[in-house]
């Protein structure tokens, strides 16, 4: 009855009889404040991103020239080149350390996932997370730095900025082994292959670009960490003679936090050209793990 | 040969094996396709497992638990050699538990354990004393959903192939292009070898999974759902493939779809809550079943 006197009048509803009007509009006003929630949080983060990438390159850019990238610094002036490689060889210097271990730490959680031990390490990884990297820094001068007596140098900072990024890249690793599809182990154990082929030649190779992902993400938090390289690696104005266990070392982020208190228009400007610089790097490695899942999927 | 022989034995006696079966599978390519035919017709007119001087793989009082759940219940068949034997059944009925158990793939998992006997060539598999690696040189599986290893064509052949055998390049090549052929994939792949495994078509890498589980040469294979996750047409090159292995492997396909299993199996297995309710040649459990609920199985009033 009704559906024929819809289709006679064709400005009539074009709804069912049942559907409740008040409800539905309820679901779409829901709907809207959702979506504008969402928005406002997008619009928040892009404008602190954005302002933080405004006031570093407004500041960095009329501060960087060619004498900061070729001089040492001399006191609160000169240049940034011995932190610039300081910065760069301690990164390195850490993920050379952390990979290998969280690469190990990664295959063991995820084939051995239930095991009582996993779940140990599982939680005092997440423990680690949470620890201030200001304490891990006083960890690694109290253990390395003085505990070893070493001074501050290379290798106490790398291995204290490894031990804060391990956390991080065998979770990664672990989640990326986690994503292997359980049939695909399966396979290659059918064939009679042992955990250690089916390891490295079936699950690595088929989770590398997110293990690599997850590396170079590591390599960003490294790479901008201040506190626990302050213990560890104290600073110098001078260029690394390649000593790795009692030669200080100068680093950007350093010039960041040091220099931007002192009274002198010179040092204002390296740390703001240091901030520009850092700021680059840890955006390029994060921009390339975009293309690291994007274009190095073995598959 | 005892049961107690070291693992040394044991590998030696597989290899043995191994040898004997290539000899055999040399033998019988060189036959007519008419006459493995005629074989594999008359052998089907012998009805059922009794002969077990035939049986290549033979289950006896096979009990099969996830954790506390038993998921097989004393099951005993035998499965003979050079045939297809098909396992159909409602989900959960315990037909890929048990395809699982002759690899002892299961292994894999805590918790599942596996207790009687599963004969191959007189030694019985479960015992802990066979290497479960060189077991399964000579059991290959394959799956439901084609699981082509992150690497080429080629190394997914070569990847099991290596694991039992040292063979120069040339060798290796033969080896490729001989499972390749046997898996009907080779002229669609012959120029790409070097191409990843993944980008084949998924019917293309389910004959490539099929293809790198005969290139180890193996006497049994094990097809658990092989084409369920494949188009007909796909579907229809497997099915053609299981035909044709026959003649030099012993298959046992695990398969949802009654009609393939009607078109490919020489014997099927019935199962149902983990016990076999029937097993007999494929043509009398379809036309003439004698249990009740095989019947009401396969012409659709349950499962």
């Amino acid at each position: 009855m009704s559906a024929e006197m819809r289709e006679a009048n064709t400005d009539g509803p074009v709804f069912a009889d049942h559907v409740s009007l008040g409800h539905y509009r309820r679901r779409r006003i829901i709907g809207v404040l959702g979506w504008t929630l969402c928005g406002g949080c997008f619009v928040l983060l892009a404008f602190a991103m954005l302002d933080i990438l405004f006031k570093v390159l407004k500041g960095g850019l009329t501060a960087i020239n060619l004498k900061v990238l070729t001089e040492t610094t001399q006191g609160v002036s000169g240049g940034l080149l011995q932190a610039i490689e300081g910065t760069v060889v301690l990164t390195i210097g850490s993920v050379l350390i952390a990979t290998p271990l969280s690469i190990g730490v990664g295959v063991y959680l995820s084939e051995h996932r239930n095991r009582f031990f996993s779940k140990v390490v599982r939680f005092m990884s997440d423990v680690l997370v949470g620890v201030p990297s200001i304490v891990l820094g006083l960890f690694g001068y109290v253990a390395l730095v003085a505990g070893l007596g070493w001074h501050f140098s290379v290798l106490a900072g790398s291995i204290t900025l490894a031990v804060m990024i391990i956390p991080y890249i065998s979770r990664s690793v672990e989640l990326a082994l986690l994503a292997v599809p359980q049939s695909l182990r399966e396979s290659a154990y059918a064939l009679g292959a042992s955990d250690a082929s089916v390891v490295a030649r079936v699950l690595i190779p088929r989770s590398a670009s997110r293990i690599i992902t997850g590396v170079l993400l590591g390599m960003a938090l490294s790479m901008g960490e201040t506190a626990p390289v302050i213990y560890t690696v104290g600073w110098s104005d001078y260029l690394w003679n390649g000593q790795v266990t009692h030669q200080s070392m100068g680093y950007l982020t350093y010039v960041i936090w040091s220099f931007i208190d002192q009274p002198y228009q010179s040092a204002h400007k390296l740390a703001f050209a240091a901030a520009l610089l850092i700021t680059g790097m840890v955006l390029l490695i994060t921009v390339s793990t975009r293309f690291t899942t994007r274009y190095m999927t073995i598959q | 040969m005892a049961i107690s022989s070291s693992v040394s034995t044991d590998a030696e006696a597989f290899r043995d094996s191994r040898d004997s079966q290539t000899v055999d599978q040399r033998r019988s390519s060189t036959e007519t396709r008419a006459n493995s035919e005629t074989t594999a017709r008359s052998m089907k007119s012998n009805s059922k497992p009794q002969n077990s001087q035939m049986s290549k793989l033979s289950v006896r009082d096979l009990n099969f638990y996830y954790g506390d759940f038993q998921a097989i219940k004393n099951v005993s068949l035998e499965i003979e050699a050079q045939k297809v034997t098909a396992f159909i059944g409602p989900s959960g009925c315990g037909k890929s538990s048990l395809l699982r158990c002759f690899n002892r793939i299961y292994e894999l998992y805590p918790g599942h354990m596996a207790t009687g006997e599963i004969r191959l060539n007189g030694r019985n598999v479960l015992d802990k004393k066979v290497d479960r690696n060189l077991l399964r040189s000579k059991i290959g599986m394959v799956f439901q959903k084609p699981t082509p290893f992150p690497m080429s064509v080629y190394d997914n052949i070569a990847f099991g192939v290596k694991l039992y055998e040292r063979l120069r390049r040339h060798e290796m090549q033969e080896r490729v292009e001989w499972s390749l052929k046997k898996a009907a994939l080779w002229d669609e792949v012959k120029d790409k070898l070097d191409k990843s495994g993944a980008s084949l078509s998924g019917g293309q890498q389910q004959r490539l999974c099929i293809a790198r589980a005969i290139a180890v040469k193996p006497e049994v294979l094990l097809l658990d759902e092989p084409a369920s996750a494949l188009d007909p047409i796909a579907s229809a090159k497997i099915e053609e493939l299981v035909h044709e292995l026959r003649t030099d492997y012993t298959v046992v396909i695990v398969t949802h779809n009654m009609q393939q299993a009607a078109r490919v199996a020489d014997d099927t297995a019935f199962f149902h809550l983990g016990e076999i309710i029937e097993f007999t040649d494929t043509d009398t459990l379809f036309t003439q079943p004698s249990e009740k609920r095989t019947e009401d199985y396969i012409t659709g009033r349950y499962g």
